[in-house]
């Protein structure tokens, strides 16, 4: 094969971009729900549950990413089967999301959780003596108030996940990294810094995207936050 | 459903890599540490052309995944040094350098731009008065700086640092994709000589899992004496 133009580099990594951001949404979305769910568990202290969370999220935390997706993409299969859940031919791809998703949901429970926490107990009690149902008082003042403090904290989760879609080509998946390590083989390792400079411009690119859009919200949600600790409310 | 037998013996044979694994966290850290220093200081003191490159690098690192960054640094750091030696006139083959230098440096410097902002944050939590006082007792800038500035600030970086190695720890795993042997790349070489690859991979969780616990339990040791001397 003869040495690709920079351009047929990028259009050769972008053909399989689809496949990275496939499992980046899945991830995020997935993860954004189980941190979700985690943290509800945690801060409702139900008995049993609230161990394993607590396990869960130190264990995405403390363990690197390349082994979480090793351990999913092995475990996983013979650990159903033992319940009778047929899941032998469950694909990298799969397997992949659902390494990230725990990962990204074990580490968004921290962020979640200290920004539930960040909500006056004041709000819970006028809310209450106002007669709020606990539904009502969660989707309307609470979780409100809870967004704009999460939202740099999910900001800088959000990049570690990109980050870290990155090494699902470990498992077989062709996605961009994958492919870049096609194109440096196939030119007799004559383009690698080349490759990987611009697999490094394509993230780059992503990163900011989701910085930008971060960005966004926290301009959106400004006005929820209220003029408590150091800062004085800024007039929207 | 996991094989006993194989878990012990895997135990102990990924145990053999942890000292290493450890010492080159240690390592890294500690250059992550002097290069996070020195970025702080650049943007600290405004230094003309060294704070855009500062800033610059920060960006690139913020958005470029570290195993691309390993990949581009396995690649070309041999060229980068080897045009140096021979602008030098230097007899040294950079070809050979040894990839686990060339982890060292790539983790370090990803690692280091967290770190500048860490040790920023926590010498800004110093009050100004703390290093007014201190001159006015007669300390010249430097004995101010290592008796005054650097005590008060290691309590606020001390928890950072913490969770900072274990990122260096995390983060060496991925020396298997150049050919670096740390607990992950053992398991994996343990697995595929005995095809038991859950059970490695497992008992290498755990031991990470184990350092980890260890680490958060000595610096919160360590913090607890060192807000007592306070």
């Amino acid at each position: 094969m003869i040495t690709p133009s920079t351009w047929e580099i990028v259009s050769l990594l972008l053909d399989v971009a689809h496949i990275t951001f496939i499992i980046l949404l899945a991830s995020a979305v997935l993860g954004l729900l189980l941190g979700a769910v985690l943290t509800m568990i945690n801060v409702k202290n139900i008995p049993v549950l609230k161990q394993i969370t607590v396990v869960i999220s130190s264990f995405t935390r403390s363990v690197p990413i390349i082994i979480q997706l090793f351990i999913v993409y092995y475990a996983l299969p013979p650990l159903l089967g033992n319940f009778g859940i047929n899941v032998t031919s469950m694909s990298a791809t799969v397997a992949a999301i659902l390494a990230l998703t725990l990962y990204h949901g074990g580490y968004l429970t921290e962020v979640l959780r200290a920004a539930y926490k960040a909500v006056e107990k004041g709000q819970h009690e006028a809310a209450d003596s106002l007669g709020y149902t606990p539904t009502k008082k969660f989707f309307r003042i609470i979780l409100p108030q809870t967004v704009p403090v999460a939202l740099p904290g999910w900001g800088n989760a959000l990049i570690h996940l990109i980050h870290d879609t990155s090494l699902v080509f470990a498992l077989g998946v062709a996605d961009i990294m994958g492919r870049a390590e096609l194109i440096a083989a196939s030119s007799f390792g004559m383009n690698q810094v080349q490759v990987f400079l611009i697999v490094a411009a394509i993230y780059i690119a992503v990163t900011f995207l989701s910085d930008g859009m971060v960005r966004l919200f926290e301009k959106k949600t400004q006005k929820f936050k209220l003029d408590s600790g150091l800062k004085a409310k800024r007039v929207a | 459903m996991l094989n006993m037998e194989i878990l012990v013996d895997n135990f102990f044979g990924i145990l053999t890599v942890v000292p290493q694994t450890v010492a080159l966290a240690i390592t890294i850290f500690i250059l992550s540490i002097l290069i996070g220093t020195g970025m702080a200081l650049v943007q600290e003191y405004n230094v003309p052309v060294l704070k855009q490159v500062v800033m610059l690098f920060k960006l690139f690192l913020r958005g470029t995944p570290l195993i691309v960054f390993i990949f581009i640094m396995y690649y070309s750091l041999p060229s980068i040094i080897g045009y140096f030696t021979e602008l030098m006139n230097l007899d040294y083959n950079a070809s050979n350098i040894s990839p686990v230098v060339i982890l060292i440096v790539a983790v370090s410097l990803t690692v280091s731009s967290f770190q500048a902002e860490t040790i920023r944050g926590s010498f800004l939590s110093v009050s100004y008065g703390q290093i007014e006082a201190a001159r006015s007792l007669g300390y010249t800038p430097f004995q101010a700086f290592k008796r005054i500035v650097t005590p008060q600030a290691l309590v606020e970086a001390l928890p950072e640092f913490g969770s900072a190695f274990l990122v260096v720890m995390k983060a060496i795993s991925l020396g298997f994709m150049i050919t670096v042997v740390d607990i992950f790349a053992e398991a994996r070489l343990i697995a595929a000589s005995n095809s038991y690859y859950v059970e490695a991979f497992v008992v290498a969780a755990l031991m990470y899992w184990g350092v980890a616990a260890l680490v958060v339990k000595l610096t919160g040791k360590y913090e607890s004496y060192l807000v007592s001397r306070t």
